[in-house]
């Protein structure tokens, strides 16, 4: 048997009875030949028809990480200091995001492989497993605040928790059994662009355009200075913006939709993009929320859609549903992607199939780990007396934290020429990661400090 | 050519042959029980690595002890 364009592959030991061609290849295959065929027509519509089809990892990551507890990190930082330093400070974050997520997409489109299964592959099952274990603590984590935002948001129309969070998994199961990337893809991105929700809800307080000018120009005012509440909604702004489970989704999403070198610059539009449009929404919000610092209301009592039942005085009732609706969308769709991160990272790890072109019969394993990821985060949600808002914070707050170390495998496989070739990170990407990988590092530092000695920023001038 | 997957009739010749033409051979699902070979790590690699990881733990330690501090 001739393998053709295969037969280089014979020096990596592979056989012809390796060659093995599954459903999932061939549902991979009829994206790539539409791909091809809008590549070789010349013009603009047909440009806009590829950008149209590589388009999807790079905005479904960005607004999936706009997610419930993202959301609700950000009207509380509306809430508690208004329109000021905390607008520019999240377009920073979302700078950092591009820089780290480039890098999955070109690792993804390179070398064909997930996050999960680079690492162990390339460093060992030993340091693979430590990053799965964080990666899979935090992944749980979150899932669990993205049900607690799906129960907030439904319960501002009355839906009992129970009912919020079976609405929630039946939504997951609709989401994810189409059984083709390029349909989940398509319906995910339509949902997800209703993030944008929050720019109405934020038009409809009638914002100062002033002040939000001016923050943007001079990261001003902080009220209340540097303190270890400040530095909380530091780290959780952060915590909303990069994250562990970004790295492993957007690379597998990369792989699944069989993005190739040739797609590097479009994946780059993707990213970008998604970034701008997660960017549009995080400032919204706090926009939106900000009137409740002008009021002098706090967010300390309120718990996910009781910003929206606080902000009902100020913009009416449709206006505060339109922010509930918001906070239910963010938890919906970042409880699928997230999910499926942990799913993609299973499957990678222990060599089983690992694809949304999969049947269930072929992906069983891949949907088992799925959905009880997801049922078990929705149980626990349902346990009573939770400190929701608290919760939420906090699981931002650890997602910057396991952001160096994930961050370093990332620089270090971004940069290893046997895997990327000459799609290694140019210099100035190396530089922009390092300084993201230093500036969370410090972060999560100060606030250990904050923590140890908390007179700390008393000493130094704050509060 | 090569072969189909079991339980993957349906799949036929033409199937497979847009798929060998289409995608990139690293791409195909079933190629890829294959390993990347193994990176050994360098000395200041490991040392990163592990003071990163310290960190992470250290880190941890300080978020339960504000939790703790918090609920009581």
């Amino acid at each position: 048997m001739n393998l053709g364009p295969l037969s280089r592959l014979t020096q990596r030991g592979v056989t012809q009875e390796d060659v093995v061609i599954t459903h999932e290849d061939v549902d991979r295959a009829h994206d790539r030949v539409r791909v091809s065929a809008a590549r070789a027509q010349r013009g603009t519509f047909s440009k806009f028809r590829l950008l149209w089809l590589l388009v999807g990892p790079g905005i479904l990551v960005m607004l999936g990480e706009n997610d419930g507890p993202s959301m609700i990190s950000y009207a509380a930082t509306g809430a508690r200091f208004g329109i000021g330093f905390f607008i520019p400070f999240v377009i920073l974050t979302f700078c950092m995001a591009i820089v780290v997520q480039e890098m999955t997409m070109r690792l993804g489109s390179a070398t064909h492989r997930g996050h999960a299964e680079l690492i162990f592959d390339r460093f060992g099952p030993f340091w693979g497993w430590f990053s799965m274990i964080d990666l899979g603590i935090g992944n749980f984590l979150t899932l669990i605040t993205e049900f607690i935002a799906i129960r907030a948001g439904l319960g501002f129309f009355g839906v009992p928790p129970w009912a919020a969070v079976l609405s929630a998994l039946v939504f997951l199961c609709l989401a994810v059994m189409m059984h083709r990337y390029w349909t989940w893809e398509r319906t995910l991105l339509a949902i997800a662009v209703f993030n944008l929700i929050f720019v109405p809800v934020a038009l409809l307080t009638h914002p100062n355009w002033h002040s939000v000018g001016s923050a943007l120009i001079t990261w001003k005012p902080l009220p209340g200075g540097l303190s270890q509440d400040t530095l909380i909604i530091v780290l959780a702004d952060i915590g909303a913006t990069v994250t562990p489970w970004m790295l492993f989704f957007q690379q597998s999403a990369t792989v699944d939709k069989g993005l190739t070198r040739k797609d590097i610059h479009l994946g780059r539009i993707d990213t970008v993009v998604g970034a701008a449009l997660a960017a549009v929404a995080a400032v919204a919000t706090i926009i939106a929320t900000a009137p409740l610092f002008a009021h002098h209301m706090t967010a300390e009592n309120f718990q996910g859609a009781e910003f929206a039942q606080a902000l009902q005085p100020l913009i009416g009732r449709f206006g505060a549903a339109l922010f509930a609706l918001g906070i239910v969308e963010a938890g919906m769709v970042a409880s699928v992607t997230i999910s499926i991160s942990s799913a993609y990272a299973f499957g990678e790890v222990v060599h089983r199939p690992h694809s949304l072109n999969l049947p269930v019969a072929q992906g069983k394993a891949f949907y088992t780990v799925l959905f009880l990821c997801a049922a078990t985060a929705g149980a626990i949600v349902l346990i009573p007396g939770l400190p929701l808002v608290y919760v939420v914070l906090l699981v931002n707050v650890v997602a910057v934290l396991a952001m160096p170390p994930a961050l370093v495998f990332l620089f270090m496989l971004a940069n290893d020429r046997e895997v990327m070739g000459d799609l290694v990170s140019p210099t100035w990407a190396n530089i922009l990661a390092t300084c993201v990988v230093v500036f969370l590092t410090l972060a999560g530092l100060l606030f250990g400090l904050s923590v140890i000695a908390p007179n700390l920023f008393a000493f130094i001038g704050g509060k | 050519m090569p072969s189909k997957d079991k339980g993957h009739s349906s799949i036929t010749s033409s199937d497979q042959e847009m798929v060998l033409s289409s995608l990139e051979p690293e791409q195909l699902a079933g190629l890829k029980k294959h390993l990347i070979p193994r990176r050994h790590l360098k000395g200041p690699e490991k040392f990163v690595m592990w003071s990163l990881r310290i960190y992470l733990l250290f880190m941890i330690v300080v978020v339960i002890y504000q939790v703790w501090a918090s609920l009581h």
